[in-house]
């Protein structure tokens, strides 16, 4: 359904994204996951249309044939918020302080051609659809007399509004206090039609997604079915960035990754995570492909 | 101070400059008296000595700017000088103590004196003692405190929620000493950003005064005088307009781009507090 | 609301009866007696304590507090000691001329700085923009009386398109009118456009770094839809709070260009006043203005709290 092939994302001569190639089938529930700057929100973005000024896209991604890189404004416009939608991390500052909620979700569904007193109707039913209480009085309200699980669940009702075929998520929980999260990601897990599923968590992406790609450096450096690349990681960062997560029993040293994530464009040659990969020899100079089917990576060390 | 040199402080120090290099050069030299009174060169041609001309008294139009960039400073540094004086204590006492009664006490009767613009205290101080530079001075210094006082009360109320005044009042330090040691000097910077943006306004407003015959008295030469004297000799010697004219943007729109240029140079922690005008 | 609403009220009554006390105090200072001044040196004690009497000047400081201020709300402005007129109807007559001309300058200043300041904010990053924003900054340097005479020099003088100065109540000739004001308008309203702009780009610049920005456009706005139909109430909040400030500062600047244009409006009576030593005048005009500038700041504080409902 959805499809990326060779997408890139520069920022003048800096190349943030390389070569990233994914796709998600109907129904599926995909989580992208690496560190900050791995590029995994820029990727996100870019399906949306939705880079920051002087950031831009090239490469190939199709929504069930619909292009969403490289295509105009004009087209973009029509499919964001329709065909696919998005959630964002912040939900204290997403929604305009301005204007009440229920006017706030009835404007997607206007803006895409749906009668006004009908879109208003069915805010309150979103409002309920995604479990807040009263949704009629909710409607009502002004973003900053709700709570920020609150204003997240709008944001969901928001997205879920025209029925999109595809919800990305970005850090949608992150902000969000820990025992709330988890009603969100059960939320999520529910409602999203095909979710691609943004963060840094693994035991989230562990509980809300079927598949995973992780990323480093602006590739995708291992993707496959959750439980195989979770029980059994080839790539020496996806190795690392697991170890780092599992919890250890009393007394044993927190295995860490060394180093840290080099600032955007100071990433090596070659494979990109060699410089702070134990197993690195010179065949790390030469870049690895991506290879394997269904579980793929891309590096000349692999464990297991 | 660590800072970069931008283009708005490179731009703004040069204009400044000029203006204070003229108003300094003018207590040893002047091409001519600007005060004196020729009836033989009564509107002469710009040239001939007279670099720019001569107005209908046939005093020198460029010997007269010189003096006028004295007149504009002096007011201007009285008049910030009295804002300063009087605005930094009170803003950084009602931040200080931002629940007192004192403090409210201040702030409200900042409201008040900022309903009162320059202009018409000038007219006030003036239709009383009759005006002349000493009160515009002060009309102007007075009318600006409040400016100082709010943005030293919002600069001092960021400085006492710093880690660096809470240790040093839990290790028992007087307001007066937390005052001088930590609040002044971190605030300084912005008040000097009010500083220059004051100036601007200060310059504009005793302008504006002179042109009404509320500043500085003949014969001392005045930016806006020249102005007011110019005005009915429009259709004949634009230039008498012209240069005084110049004159005044060219002071104003440095002091606001030297205030601007010291924002963005001047330590960055406080820069969100904007200079009033 | 209702209650915020009265509170400010009570603070803005309080601070007009404030400013009334602080120019009564201040006038009552004043050097001299008004009888004495109005009969000259040659009069004798009696003629003096007569017209003490008839002017009032012989009771308390407080009484006579009470009686000027008092009389205000009802528009007494008291009977001036130099020409035996009341001040009240002059006041009364010359306040229309200057309201229609701040509010036109304040209109003239909207018109250009909104539109302007928005397209610097949203091209900031190219020329244009930036041209923008610098001539707004010359524009700044430039006071309202020297842009008047500017204005005159090239329309009145090189042009002879619009007259020099010069007012004709609009119920003579409309056409007139509207012609004369033209140049007054422009005044006052150029230079405070300039200010306006670079307040009104940075509000926009701010808005347009805002999430809900980018949460319109992933309802499928483009950026300018966005910007229109959420940035720029939100960035009208702290443009509001300068339009305060601005139409105070017009309110001066006006007192300036009606005497370059010979406008009979507030102005130009209270320099007439100052000139002719009517103390009472001056007092009533600069209360008026004075009374003005804190009844601005209380709409300012409202609408305020109209379009933002974080602070109802």
């Amino acid at each position: 359904m959805l499809s990326v092939d060779g997408l890139d994302v520069h920022a003048g001569p800096v190349r943030l994204v390389r070569d990233v190639s994914f796709g998600i089938g109907p129904g599926e529930r995909v989580g992208l996951i690496g560190e900050s700057g791995s590029g995994k929100s820029l990727t996100a973005l870019s399906l949306m249309g939705l880079l920051p000024e002087g950031v831009t896209a090239s490469g190939r991604a199709t929504l069930d044939g619909d292009d969403l890189v490289g295509v105009p404004e004009r087209r973009l416009k029509r499919l964001r918020g329709r065909e696919v939608s998005m959630v964002f991390q912040e939900p204290m500052t997403a929604l305009n302080p301005l204007m009440r909620v229920g006017a706030q979700v009835a404007e997607v569904m206007t803006l895409h051609g749906r009668p006004r007193a009908e879109a208003r109707e069915r805010a309150v039913h979103l409002l309920g659809r995604v479990r807040l209480p009263r949704p009629e009085q909710i409607a009502r309200a002004y973003p900053h007399q709700l709570s920020g699980g609150q204003r997240q669940r709008v944001m969901l009702a928001i997205a879920l509004a025209n029925e999109p075929r595809l919800l990305i998520c970005d850090e949608p929980t992150t902000a969000l206090d820990v025992t709330v999260q988890k009603q969100m990601l059960e939320l999520i897990a529910e409602v999203a039609p095909a979710l691609l599923f943004i963060t840094h968590d693994l035991a989230v992406v562990a509980s809300v997604c079927e598949r995973v790609v992780v990323m480093y450096g602006g590739r995708v450096v291992e993707s496959g079915p959750i439980r195989e690349v979770f029980t059994n990681p080839r790539h020496r960062y996806t190795e690392g960035l697991l170890a780092a997560s599992r919890l250890t029993p009393r007394g044993t040293r927190l295995p860490t990754i060394k180093g840290s994530v080099p600032a955007a464009g100071g990433f090596p040659d070659g494979c990109v995570f060699r410089n702070r990969c134990p197993h690195a020899t010179e065949a790390c100079e030469q870049e690895p492909a991506l290879t394997g089917d269904g579980h793929a990576f891309a590096c000349w060390h692999p464990a297991g | 101070m660590t800072g970069r040199m931008n283009a708005s402080l490179l731009t703004g120090g040069a204009l400044v400059g000029v203006v204070v290099l003229a108003a300094l050069a003018s207590f040893v030299w002047t091409p001519h008296d600007p005060t004196l009174v020729d009836a033989a060169r009564k509107l002469h041609e710009p040239g001939g000595g007279y670099l720019l001309g001569a107005d209908k008294f046939g005093r020198d139009t460029f010997s007269q700017l010189m003096v006028g960039a004295r007149t504009t400073l002096y007011v201007g540094v009285v008049a910030v000088g009295i804002a300063a004086l009087l605005g930094t204590p009170l803003g950084v006492i009602a931040g200080m103590t931002p629940r007192g009664w004192l403090s409210e006490l201040i702030m409200r009767v900042n409201d008040l004196v900022f309903a009162f613009p320059a202009l018409l205290l000038a007219v006030m101080l003036g239709a009383v003692y009759g005006a002349d530079t000493l009160t515009a001075m002060i009309a102007i210094g007075v009318s600006t405190v409040p400016a100082f006082a709010r943005v030293a009360r919002a600069a001092t109320l960021q400085v006492m929620v710093t880690d660096y005044v809470l240790a040093a009042r839990a290790a028992g330090r007087g307001p007066g000493a937390i005052a001088t040691r930590h609040v002044l000097p971190n605030i300084g910077s912005v008040l000097i950003v009010q500083a220059s943006v004051s100036f601007a306004i200060a310059i504009l407003a005793e302008a504006a005064l002179s042109f009404l015959g509320f500043g500085t008295r003949p014969p001392t030469p005045s930016w806006g005088r020249m102005l007011q004297e110019s005005q009915e000799l429009l259709f004949s010697t634009p230039r008498l307009a012209l240069w005084p004219g110049l004159a005044i943007a060219v002071a104003v729109l440095g002091f606001n781009l030297l205030g601007d240029g010291l924002r963005d140079f001047l330590d960055p922690k406080l820069r969100r507090i904007r200079a009033e005008r | 609301m209702i209650l915020y609403l009265l509170k400010r009220l009570a603070v803005l009554a309080a601070s007009i009866a404030a400013a009334g006390v602080a120019v009564f105090a201040f006038m009552a200072l004043l050097p001299g007696d008004p009888a004495e001044v109005a009969l000259g040196v040659n009069a004798t004690p009696e003629a003096v304590a007569a017209l003490r009497t008839q002017f009032g000047t012989d009771r308390p400081a407080a009484a006579q507090f009470l009686d000027w201020f008092g009389g205000l709300a009802g528009g007494d402005f008291g009977v001036s000691y130099v020409t035996s007129s009341p001040v009240g109807p002059q006041i009364g007559d010359r306040l229309g001329v200057t309201a229609v001309l701040v509010l036109g300058g304040m209109a003239v200043a909207l018109l250009i700085a909104v539109p302007l300041g928005t397209f610097a904010a949203v091209h900031h990053r190219n020329p244009l923009g930036a041209a923008i924003s610098a001539a707004s900054q010359a524009g700044i340097a430039v006071p309202a009386f020297l842009a008047g005479i500017l204005l005159v020099y090239v329309f009145a003088v090189k042009a002879q398109a619009l007259p020099s100065g010069g007012y004709v109540p609009l119920a003579d000739d409309p056409a007139e009118w509207l012609r004369g004001l033209v140049l007054p308008w422009l005044s006052l309203g150029l230079v405070q456009g300039a200010v306006l702009t670079r307040y009104v780009r940075s509000a926009v610049l701010d808005v347009m770094r805002e999430d809900y920005l980018r949460t319109a456009r992933a309802k499928g706005r483009g950026a300018l839809g966005a910007l229109w139909r959420h940035g720029l109430r939100n960035a009208s909040v702290p443009v509001v709070t300068v339009l305060g400030l601005q139409l105070a500062t017009l309110l001066v600047g006006a007192v300036v260009v009606e005497r370059v244009f010979v406008i009979p409006g507030l102005g130009d009576l209270l320099l007439n006043g100052v000139a002719a030593r009517d103390l009472l005048l001056v007092q009533g005009v600069v209360m008026v203005l004075v009374a003005a500038v804190l009844l601005i700041n209380f709409v300012v504080d409202v609408t305020y709290h109209l379009l933002d409902p974080r602070l109802r």
